[in-house]
């Protein structure tokens, strides 16, 4: 019967490996500097591994990050990632972390030809016979195109030395097979930050993650509870995280990690190429919503920013299009505003409507040349390719100074203020009133192509949550446009006060 | 011991099933359909995939048949689709069938529960009891069950009535497996539009496909090229067609289908709920199945008259039902074109177009006296004069190779299509300008692609532009189901 080893639980981050810009050599200090920021809240450290980019680095390059480890943990024991494609190569990365001190050796399945199930387990069975280094074996089909079959970790687990696997798959049905037939002679080690909380209550010993680097805090508190049993808070925990994880997961992986330690302000420089630092599996939108995470953990500092909803006479809100009350008046252009949601949610919603032959034709040909340097206008639409009618531009009033406030304008509010737009539409329409013609204050059918309309959007520099500010955006442009258009066009748009 | 028949070879389209506004069977615009087919059809498949049987009744399923049956009249064979998720029904609607006077069945593999392999043999078994021939049919993108060759085989052996196997899967391994198998004993039919020319090269009797609703005369060509060993005139239609074909195969084949139908002016109704319009089959794909039925001279051009207010300009382009034949309102005229994949070279253009003396050409002229240059605004062409703005501002020198080289050739290609195509007529290219607010991902990479991308969402951004496209009834339908990429969180 094989003997579990009594460190092996609890809390490890799959560290990444930190290289100099240009040169793309290990940058040593950072390497260090990441561990100390990493050592207080977790139980041992991994090198190597996925997210420390294992297949573009040297076995010298492995054998050193060992090195580093070993003398900065402080005690905390060092798993070295091991993985090769073939056996003789892993054996020897095996050896060498052997040397440098590392408490065990983390091995992928082996990868890129598919052996047999045989080969898998000759594999894993020459390593573990050849050198004397506890090992821990790696299933993670994302990226290796394959499972380790349950059956070939079955007999391997009678090895003495096997003691663990580390499951990065996220299918919890393969973690509970797991559990079922082997836990009682290995470790299993949840890999997937997503299910970190179900696999830990499901049983497993502890955790191996790209997030532990980042916020090894919260997994070494789920750790806890769960060990305590007070899943409730747990769960909370759990879903604190559970955006940032899934990015780190499913959207660019320790790219993306590299990103959220820079913003903490540790720079681990860009990952080798041809991985980008973003624009790869990490795309910017995807960045930006990084920092707004960090910044809801407090893991990075919120920036403060002094804004004004727009207020005072509706009719003097439309300076920027150059358009004057006296204008709006002249040529019978249509007013209206709303005001929707509470907090980071709420949306005030500024539209003028008029004929294509008035001046707000010419703005509206002039937004789309930018003459507002980071309020640049764009285009009411469903999505893409779904343009609404009449045509409708929505101009931020306040400057999109980095792209997690335009990650709110595209999509939740383009789309939303569509959606208003398109409702109003049909309410207009003989058909959905009965045929006896518009329904008061919504768009009729002579507006659709005569008309051109611009919505002044004010959404918090801060707002985050798409889904309440997609309901503000729609609730507060539905009464923008159900006030333009109650009144008889030509009314004096200046008798119109807001509110 | 299944058996070949004389009659099963040749191009066999797959009938989509037209549909009232009122979602009933629309016999009319069905026989208008089979009359449109039939003088360059061997038979043809009633209620097969693309016919949508799986959204039908029984009832509609053997009127449509009947229908068909009848519109044919003994012309060319019938092969009835009458594949069902149970053995009972699909026993019993191929009996019906056989009495009907159908000349075989075409019979789905058992679908959504999945059942194994000797399951499937015994359905089929049942199947041929029934005594009418029948076609085993492969389709494992919607059956979610890829035949075994052995599986096929073993069907193709045994049963006294299998005539044939048809397979839309793609998968040409498998079709080889097949010809070593089984060829000369019973008909193996491609049922796979991108593959039909190697498969018929490689030994394929004919081929069930949905494109040959579109374009019948185009596959008869393929086909008796390859009968005559003329290959080099088979891969040319092949391949002439093959963006085509991997629009209707890739994007919802029986909805774009349908819309291509319709821009030849053929009456056919939407496909039923849940496929819609906007959904697999894309708003963009739509302008270049279009572009390319135009180019197979399957839609032809119309007189239209552009109205530019104190004046007019006759032209004539490829008009489909939706193509005013009066354009006016030249003061302000917005569309939109998108073009992708991949998403990093995706393109996204809004376009105005109006006159020179209207709000487009004092927009021009203003910007580029004031903060033209400094924003990145470029003339890139005088004929009509055209502004490209970037929409995200231009940062590293490979953004602005990609967006001032790249995207720009592309919008100006779009132009000089859409003047040579008679969108963008002669007579108004001094009088009309045009805005292109052009996006180009800073993580672009493919320099041709962005420039493809950029040429197709112009050319097509002009046409909706001038088609008024959306319409508002479009906008009205998929108001709920519209679906902004980036309205959710990662």
């Amino acid at each position: 019967m094989p003997v579990k080893l009594p460190w092996l639980k609890g809390v490890f981050p799959a560290l990444v490996t930190p290289f100099v810009k240009k040169t793309e050599e290990i940058d040593e200090d950072a390497y260090r500097l990441l561990i100390r920021h990493t050592l207080p809240n977790v139980d041992g450290l991994v090198t190597s591994g996925t997210t420390g980019e294992f297949p573009y680095l040297t076995r010298e390059e492995q054998r050193r990050l060992v090195v580093i480890g070993v003398e900065e943990a402080g005690g905390k024991p060092v798993i070295a990632g091991c993985g090769a494609s073939s056996t003789q190569e892993a054996i020897a990365l095996a050896r060498d972390a052997k040397e440098a001190g590392a408490s065990a050796a983390l091995i992928v399945t082996p990868y890129f030809l598919h052996p047999s199930d045989k080969g898998v387990y000759q594999h894993f069975y020459d390593i573990a016979t050849t050198v004397d280094l506890p090992i821990i074996l790696y299933n993670i089909p994302q990226v290796m195109d394959r499972y380790l079959p349950r059956t070939v970790v079955e007999d391997l687990a009678d090895l003495p030395n096997i003691v663990g696997l580390k499951d990065s798959s996220g299918d919890l049905t393969y973690t509970m097979e797991l559990l079922e037939y082997v836990s009682d002679r290995i470790d299993i080690f949840i890999g997937h930050d997503e299910v970190v909380l179900p696999a830990l209550a499901g049983g497993v010993s502890g955790m191996i993650l790209a997030s532990a680097q980042v916020y090894p805090d919260v997994w070494q508190k789920v750790f806890r509870l769960v060990a305590e049993g007070r899943l409730e808070e747990a769960r909370a925990l759990q879903r604190s995280v559970q955006k940032l994880s899934r990015i780190f997961c499913r959207y660019g992986g320790g790219v993306a990690v590299k990103a959220a330690l820079k913003m903490m302000g540790l720079d681990m420089g860009r990952p080798r190429k041809p991985l980008k630092g973003v624009g790869g599996a990490l795309i910017h939108e995807t960045r930006a919503e990084i920092r707004l995470e960090l910044e809801k953990l407090g893991k990075i500092p919120v920036e403060e920013a002094a804004f004004e909803y727009p207020s005072g006479l509706l009719v003097e809100r439309f300076g920027d299009l150059e358009i004057t009350p006296a204008g709006l008046a002249a040529h019978h252009m249509r007013v209206g505003s709303g005001v929707a949601g509470e907090g980071l949610n709420k949306v005030q919603i500024d539209l003028v409507a008029g004929g294509k032959e008035t001046p707000l034709g010419d703005a509206y040909a002039l937004q789309l040349t930018y003459p507002l340097h980071g309020r640049e206008a764009l285009t009411a639409i469903l999505e893409p390719a779904l343009t609404v009618r009449p045509a409708t531009l929505l101009l931020p009033t306040l400057p999109q100074k980095n792209l997690r406030q335009a990650n709110m304008i595209y999509g939740p509010t383009q789309s939303a203020l569509a959606r208003a737009i398109v409702d109003a539409l049909e309410a207009g329409l003989p058909s959905a009133s009965g045929g006896t013609g518009g329904v008061k204050g919504h768009i009729p059918p002579a507006a659709v192509d005569g008309e051109v309309m611009v919505a002044l959007a004010t959404v918090h520099p801060r707002a985050l949550d798409r889904h309440a500010l997609y309901q503000s955006v729609h609730a507060a442009a539905t009464q923008a446009l159900a006030q333009a258009f109650s009144g008889a066009r030509g009314e004096e748009p200046g008798t119109r006060e807001e509110e | 011991m299944g058996y070949k028949t004389e009659w099963l070879k040749g191009i066999f389209p797959a009938l989509i099933t037209p549909f009232t506004p009122d979602d009933r069977l629309d016999e009319e615009a069905y026989r208008e359909l089979i009359r449109f087919v039939l003088p360059h059809v061997n038979g043809v498949v009633p209620c097969g995939t693309t016919g949508e049987f799986s959204y039908m009744t029984l009832e509609e399923r053997k009127r449509a048949v009947e229908v068909c049956l009848d519109e044919v009249s003994g012309r060319v064979p019938v092969v009835a689709g009458t594949g069902c998720q149970s053995t009972r029904e699909t026993v019993a609607l191929t009996e019906w069938a056989r009495d009907a006077g159908a000349s075989g069945a075409l019979i789905v593999a058992p679908y959504f529960l999945k059942p194994t392999f000797n399951e499937v043999y015994d359905h089929f078994r049942a199947v041929d009891q029934v005594g009418l021939p029948f076609i085993l049919y492969n389709i494992p993108q919607c059956a979610g069950t890829h035949f075994k060759w052995w599986t096929a085989e073993g069907m193709a052996l045994d049963l006294d009535n299998a005539i044939g196997i048809k397979d839309s899967s793609g998968d040409l391994p498998f079709m080889d497996a097949m010809f070593e198998k089984v060829k000369g004993k019973v008909s193996i039919f491609v049922g796979h539009d991108e593959v039909v020319q190697p498969a018929l090269a490689a030994g394929a009797d004919g081929a069930i496909l949905a494109s040959a609703n579109l374009i019948p005369d185009v596959w008869q060509r393929v086909y008796r090229a390859v009968q005559e060993g003329d290959l080099e005139t088979a891969q040319y239609w092949q391949q002439r067609v093959q963006k085509l074909v991997r629009i209707v195969v890739r994007c919802s084949s029986t909805q774009a289908v349908k819309e291509g139908l319709r821009m030849m002016g053929l009456p056919i109704g939407d496909s039923r709920h849940p496929i819609m319009p906007g959904g697999g089959f894309k708003r963009e794909d739509y302008g270049e199945l279009r572009l390319q039925l135009e180019m197979l001279g399957k839609i032809k051009k119309a007189p239209v008259t552009y109205d530019l207010g104190g004046r007019q300009v006759e032209t004539e382009v490829f008009a489909t039902p939706q193509t005013p034949r009066t354009i006016s309102g030249f003061t302000l005229k917005v569309g939109e074109g998108f073009a992708g994949p991949p998403f990093q070279e995706l393109a996204h253009v809004d376009l105005l177009m109006g006159l020179k003396d209207g709000p487009v050409g004092r927009a021009i002229e203003r910007s580029m006296a004031g903060w033209g240059e400094e924003r990145g605004l470029r003339i890139i062409n005088e004929r009509p004069r055209t502004l490209l703005v970037p929409t995200v501002t231009i940062r590293t020198a490979k953004q602005r190779r990609l967006f001032y080289e790249h995207a720009a050739e592309g919008v100006n290609l779009g132009i000089r299509l859409s003047i040579e195509d008679g969108f963008l007529p002669e007579g108004i290219l001094d009088d009309v300008a045009l805005i292109a607010n052009v996006f180009v991902h800073p993580a672009a990479s493919i320099a041709k692609r962005v420039e493809f991308n950029n040429y197709k969402a112009t050319r097509h951004a002009i046409r909706k532009a001038l088609e008024g496209r959306p319409t508002v009834e479009e906008l009205i339908n998929e108001k709920a189901a519209a679906r902004h990429p980036f309205r959710y969180a990662p």
